[in-house]
């Protein structure tokens, strides 16, 4: 059973603007979340500087532009969730994970780094699978 | 771990709509292990977390399903909600929940299968005979156990084999697809994982797996099928899989296709049935 935290800002919008910076001011930048990623790998990372990775992973997750190498590295953020123990600073309250989802979501929105991937036909595409396979009475309680 | 009510919610998602059939075995197991189950899913019960690119959109999302669930636990007693989906588990964990009031808890449908072991084991009877490889990915374990506990759950079937699959990045294929050539490189670990331990059936944990999978159902005598499959296959109960069925040449059933309307049928959902498996190397054929 997973007990949720009491809420910290009246929406999950609000929240994650108020999250980056938090975050990132706890972040030390010492590269650990970094170094303990498999998708550097995956996107050839694994030469670069660890400690300027995250530098930038600070700057963004607080709305700045960050360094190609710390756009590329979120941008292949897949929620392997290693970075989240490696973390020095996870015993005064730093979730690595949460820190990259933020500054992923920044590149995206604010900085422009990453380009938004929008697929119109997302909910469409589930809601004719559904009509294809549920009854009229689990897709009325269900859905 | 108890849940003191026996009234959850069990949220499947969006996606899980593929996959009707999984919804039906899992709100199944969630009775036989004592559960009054209420599912729900959808885009109506959105988390939000595939909207990255409209943090506006997504927030609202986010609060809607929040209340609803709010609502459940307050008016229909339903203080828990079962999730099945990492991704949901994980953004209503992390984002939703800190960033909305809410009047329930969370726990993973396999906390609360494995924690109803009782329950459910004396109904494992029927021996599937199967050597099983376990596709895991490493995350979600930030969470819950994941693997440990599908893999507790599946020890307990009588005659199945199981052998655990290379640990792979990533918490479910669907996010790993987003990275070029990565998804095509953990399918073909776990399909050469499977072949070098003459495994006849490769179980997914999550739906995006699945769907992956689906396509390379047969190559190689390798059956794919999902872990709630597996456990309903040791109670006797008749586990089909019409989504593996469709992406290896069947198709649905012409009243299925005008029920779902004909040309949406055509637009969203032939071409996904239809594409090409990925290319993964099979038993002494090199790719």
């Amino acid at each position: 059973m997973t007990k949720l935290p009491p809420a910290r800002a009246e929406t999950t919008e609000a929240f994650l603007v108020q999250s980056g910076p938090e975050l990132a001011a706890l972040c030390t930048e010492c590269g650990a979340c970094f170094n303990a990623c498999p998708m550097v790998d995956y996107v050839n990372l694994r030469g670069a500087d660890p400690r300027i990775v995250t530098g930038g992973l600070r700057r963004l997750a607080s709305g700045e532009a960050a360094p190609e190498e710390t756009v590329a590295w979120v941008g292949a953020c897949t929620k392997s969730g290693q970075c989240v123990d490696a973390c020095p600073q996870k015993a005064v309250g730093l979730d690595a994970m949460l820190l990259v989802r933020i500054a992923k979501q920044r590149a995206i929105n604010e900085t422009r780094q990453l380009p938004a991937k929008q697929d119109p036909s997302y909910f469409p595409r589930i809601k004719t699978f559904a009509r294809l396979q549920l009854g009229d009475e689990e897709l009325e309680k269900w859905l | 771990m108890a849940v003191s009510d026996n009234r959850v919610t069990f949220w499947f998602g969006c996606n899980m709509l593929r996959h009707a059939e999984m919804i039906r075995l899992s709100i199944m197991l969630l009775e036989r292990a004592g559960y009054d189950v209420r599912a729900a899913g959808g885009p109506a019960y959105c988390c939000g977390t595939a909207h990255d690119h409209q943090p506006h959109g997504a927030s609202n999302m986010a609060g809607r399903t929040v209340n609803r669930f709010n609502e459940a636990a307050t008016k229909d007693g339903r203080g828990t909600v079962v999730t099945w989906c990492a991704s949901c588990h994980m953004h209503m964990s992390d984002i939703m929940a800190p960033g909305n009031t809410v009047a329930f808890d969370i726990t993973h449908i396999s906390e609360l299968l494995v924690a109803s072991i009782d329950r459910l084991a004396p109904s494992l009877t029927v021996p599937v005979p199967r050597r099983v490889l376990l596709h895991r990915h490493l995350g979600f374990s930030t969470h819950v156990p994941i693997n440990d506990r599908i893999a507790s759950m599946l020890s307990r079937i009588p005659g199945l084999e199981l052998i655990e699959g290379p640990a792979l990045p990533g918490h479910m294929c669907s996010g790993i697809a987003a990275v070029p050539g990565a998804l095509k490189t953990v399918i073909g670990q776990t399909w050469s994982a499977a072949i070098a331990n003459r495994a006849d059936t490769v179980c997914t944990i999550f739906h995006p797996c699945h769907r992956e999978f689906a396509a390379l159902d047969g190559r190689d005598n390798i059956r794919i099928r999902n872990w709630v499959q597996l456990v309903a296959e040791a109670m006797g109960i008749e586990a089909s899989d019409a989504y593996v069925g469709w992406r290896n040449g069947a198709a649905p059933d012409i009243a299925s296709i005008e029920r779902a309307e004909p040309s949406r049928y055509q637009a969203l959902i032939e071409p996904e049935l239809r594409a090409p498996p990925l290319q993964v190397a099979s038993a002494g054929i090199p790719e």
